[in-house]
């Protein structure tokens, strides 16, 4: 049985698409060529081997295209023109040859490989050999009068080589068919151009030269991909000053910022872990103004230069972010892991000897880190390099030479740093007293709902802390709002309304202005989403809403109806919830809401009798 | 033909990898068993030389070349892990087969002869004067592995060869390239550190 299901595993798709085509392949072959070659005459054989010999060395002058791994090879020149020389079964004959040489030089790739290689060889070839006979081609010279057949040819070979390889990668890879083989021909359209101009123009030399015609072409030919090959390097070399840091061989800041977008991706998608370390030398400046910047610099590409060997050895990716700051990115480690691997590198360069750093304050080279580790509510690359700077900037705090975990404090620590994040963020809150005296209560009223639901969600303290401050400081933006419009009796107009609208962003931007409350940031923005996308100030649309955001929304939108206001009339909270309930799974996210009513109605069961 | 690949592979390798370097890498070839391979070339001139004046020689000349031909396999085999030795094997031993399935004598195509001197295709039609080679015809085993290439102008030389050869000679030519031109460093594999 257990046999039987790895058989399944293994026989996948993809494995299934190669088996369709080398049946396929391997009946055109016998079908077309009948294995003739088996009567050649000693003359056929000779061209024979000049013509295999030719498509190896084509075969073997791969083509590097980039992005890296994109190869392509020129081989196919051969057979066009032997189609256009000799036929068909003649060009199976060398194709087969050719193939089986390449199995011996190439026992690398899997032998299915290059059985379905041969087979989707083959069925080019045959496709093309059948249109080029269909036309009224005939084989042996250019004929000019027939250049459409000729063209024709071409034109089939190349749709369906891009169509048979197209499909593959698309059943191998779960693309859609038409975005696969756009980025096949994007990359590769001109070397296509190239084999197929050569074709012809072998034809013409085989024709006339015969084995002289044969080699002036490979010349020619492998000069091409020898041209292609040089640019490839170059392409790599520049690419690579682009992204390394000349200093220390890292990589830079900009490059960081690229792979850092998508580690997080891909850590999302797979749902792996991934933890990014901010590491800052301690007293580096001190270091720099007793030895000067040249010797700063040499203990910058020394430090860079123990990283980038580290680095390779654990399969993480290190990078200088700027000055004497350095990011290490961690797939696959978990916040303990990765403060273990950081502190244990931390060791490590303590240990190590460099000129001068007996004038350290511990008398040797140290840093401080911050780990932070991705989660499922990080919805921005900079929120985690965010996170890290917060854990450095601990560690830094706590006298150095320390790693610090974001969000790992002392449980009394964070009871103080909470209760005064409150008192700063309550002390902004109080401008509302004179401005809107509405909003300041409803900010209070909807901190004391997300303390309730944090209780009831289980968060860890840090999650606690930044959803409840959130909640507290949601509605910050509006200070900007005029007094006028916050305090209008009936209805805004259109561009008051506009403006009303600009205080997630403006809240947002005072929020980032303090270090301490840029974690609060995507509560302040996101919570007018709504979860079919028809929200402000992004149309984010579903799980593209932080979870904690969405339930934010529904906790400000329950606190809205249920507000008594003058002369206005007020929603009783059997209303306000059979509203929630009707504007759940649109405006809001509907699991959150019935987990909220279920919260509202343990409070007061009352409404809930009514409600049934 | 053996010697086609060796000059070739001397020249690139003179212009890829320096007169000097090449000399100094020649004196550092350390191959198995390294004496047979010209004592096999010597023994082939002393066979030429004898048959012509013995007649058991002469009748039993097909077995020894044969012969003389598995000893270089032999030789080839033990220095296998030299690159280009593999693809010299091949190539010897494609001769080897076509020979031995046709009597110890290497067939020759008249196609390929035709560029020969017509006195040598005489002999060859003929039959009579005894050589390494004879003339291919249609009970000929493996045809195709005979000597069916025919090498004139513009090629320096004129001759007839066969794949083996070839092959032969390419994998000559790979070995003299690999030892003569200096082993490139990657620059990728250890970018240096400035400071």
């Amino acid at each position: 049985m257990s046999k039987l299901r790895s058989l399944t595993v293994w026989f996948n798709s993809g494995h299934m698409y190669a088996f369709i085509i080398s049946i396929l392949g391997i009946l055109l072959f016998g079908y077309i060529n009948k294995f003739e070659f088996l009567h050649y005459s000693t003359s056929s054989w000779v061209w024979v081997y000049a013509l295999t010999g030719a498509s190896l060395i084509l075969t073997f002058s791969l083509v590097q295209l980039p992005p890296e791994g994109n190869e392509q090879t020129m081989e196919s020149a051969v057979y066009l023109a032997c189609i256009f020389v000799f036929g068909g079964s003649y060009t199976l004959t060398i194709l087969a040859l050719n193939c089986l040489i390449f199995y011996f030089f190439d026992r690398s790739t899997s032998w299915w490989k290059h059985l379905t290689n041969f087979s989707i060889y083959t069925v080019m070839i045959c496709v093309s050999s059948f249109t080029f006979d269909v036309l009224g081609g005939l084989p042996g010279p250019l004929l000019n009068d027939k250049l459409t057949a000729y063209l024709l040819t071409l034109a089939v070979y190349f749709v369906s080589n891009t169509f048979l390889i197209g499909l593959y990668y698309y059943i191998l890879y779960k693309g859609t068919l038409f975005e696969t083989i756009k980025d096949i021909l994007k990359d590769s359209v001109i070397v296509y151009l190239c084999t197929l101009v050569l074709s012809l123009i072998s034809t013409v030399l085989i024709v006339h030269n015969s084995f002289l015609g044969l080699v002036l072409f490979l010349c020619l030919s492998t000069l091409l991909c020898y041209s292609f090959k040089r640019l490839f390097a170059m392409y790599r070399n520049i690419e690579e000053r682009a992204n390394t840091d000349q200093r220390t061989g890292l990589f830079n800041h900009s490059y960081f910022e690229e792979i850092l977008e998508q580690e997080i991706q891909k850590s999302k998608d797979s749902g792996t872990t991934l933890s990014l370390a901010m590491i800052d030398l301690d007293d580096f400046k001190k270091y720099n103004d007793h030895f000067g910047h040249l010797q700063g610099d040499k203990l910058i590409a020394f430090v860079g230069e123990t990283l980038r060997s580290e680095s390779l050895k654990s399969g993480t990716i290190a990078a200088r972010y700027g000055g004497e700051e350095f990011t290490l990115l961690m797939p696959d480690y978990d916040s303990q892991q990765a403060r273990a691997y950081i502190d244990l590198l931390r060791k490590k360069l303590n240990n190590s000897r460099f000129t001068g750093v007996e004038i350290f304050p511990l008398g040797c080279l140290a840093f401080s880190a911050g780990v932070a580790s991705c989660s499922s509510d990080i919805h921005d690359k900079s929120q985690l390099v965010d996170q890290a700077d917060q854990a450095l900037y601990y560690s830094k705090k706590q006298g150095k030479n320390t790693v610090h975990i974001y969000g790992a404090h002392s449980p009394l620590e964070q009871e103080i740093d909470f209760s005064q994040d409150v008192r700063d963020i309550e002390q902004q809150l109080n401008l509302f007293m004179y401005k809107d005296m509405e909003t300041f209560r409803h900010s209070k009223r909807v901190f004391r709902y997300a303390m309730d639901i944090s209780d009831l969600l289980e968060l860890d303290t840090l999650t606690k802390r930044q959803f409840t401050l959130g909640a507290l400081i949601h509605d910050i933006g509006k200070l900007e709002i005029p007094w006028g419009i916050l305090n209008k009796k009936g209805k805004l107009e259109p561009e008051e309304w506009e403006m009303v609208k600009w205080h997630v962003t403006w809240g947002k931007k005072m929020a980032l202005t303090n270090d301490k409350y840029k974690d609060l940031a995507p509560y302040i923005e996101l919570h007018h989403e709504r979860y079919d996308g028809k929200g402000y100030p992004y149309g984010f649309k579903g799980e593209e809403i932080p979870y904690l955001c969405r339930m934010l929304t529904v906790i400000d939108s329950f606190d809205a109806m249920t507000t008594e206001r003058p002369y206005q009339p007020t929603k009783t909270i059997a209303e306000a919830i059979i509203e929630l309930r009707a504007c759940a799974g649109s405006q809001f996210d509907p699991k959150l809401t019935e987990l909220f009513i279920g919260y509202i109605d343990s409070r007061e069961p009352q409404h809930s009798e009514i409600v049934l | 033909m053996v010697y086609d690949g060796i000059i070739l592979g001397l020249i690139i390798g003179f212009f890829r990898g320096g007169l000097k370097h090449g000399l100094v890498q020649f004196s550092n070839i350390r191959l198995k068993a390294g004496w047979i391979f010209p004592f096999l070339l010597v023994f082939q001139f002393f066979m030429y030389y004898i048959q012509e004046r013995s007649s058991t020689v002469a009748a039993a000349s097909g077995y020894i070349f044969t012969a003389v031909y598995a000893v270089g396999l032999i030789f080839l085999w033990l220095n296998r892990h030299n690159k280009g030795f593999w693809m010299i094997m091949t190539g010897v031993f494609l001769n080897f087969l076509v020979m031995l399935v046709n009597g110890g004598r290497m067939p020759v195509s008249f196609e390929a002869a035709s560029v020969l001197d017509p006195i040598y295709l005489k002999m060859l039609q003929s039959g009579d004067v005894v050589t390494k080679h004879f003339l291919l015809i249609s009970s000929t085993r493996l045809p195709f592995l005979g000597d069916i290439i025919p090498l004139s102008s513009p090629y320096p030389r004129t001759q007839a060869i066969s794949i083996g050869d070839v092959v032969m000679n390419v994998g000559i030519f790979l070995y003299i390239l690999q030892v003569m031109v200096p082993v490139k460093l990657n620059p990728n594999s250890q970018p240096e550190v400035q400071g």
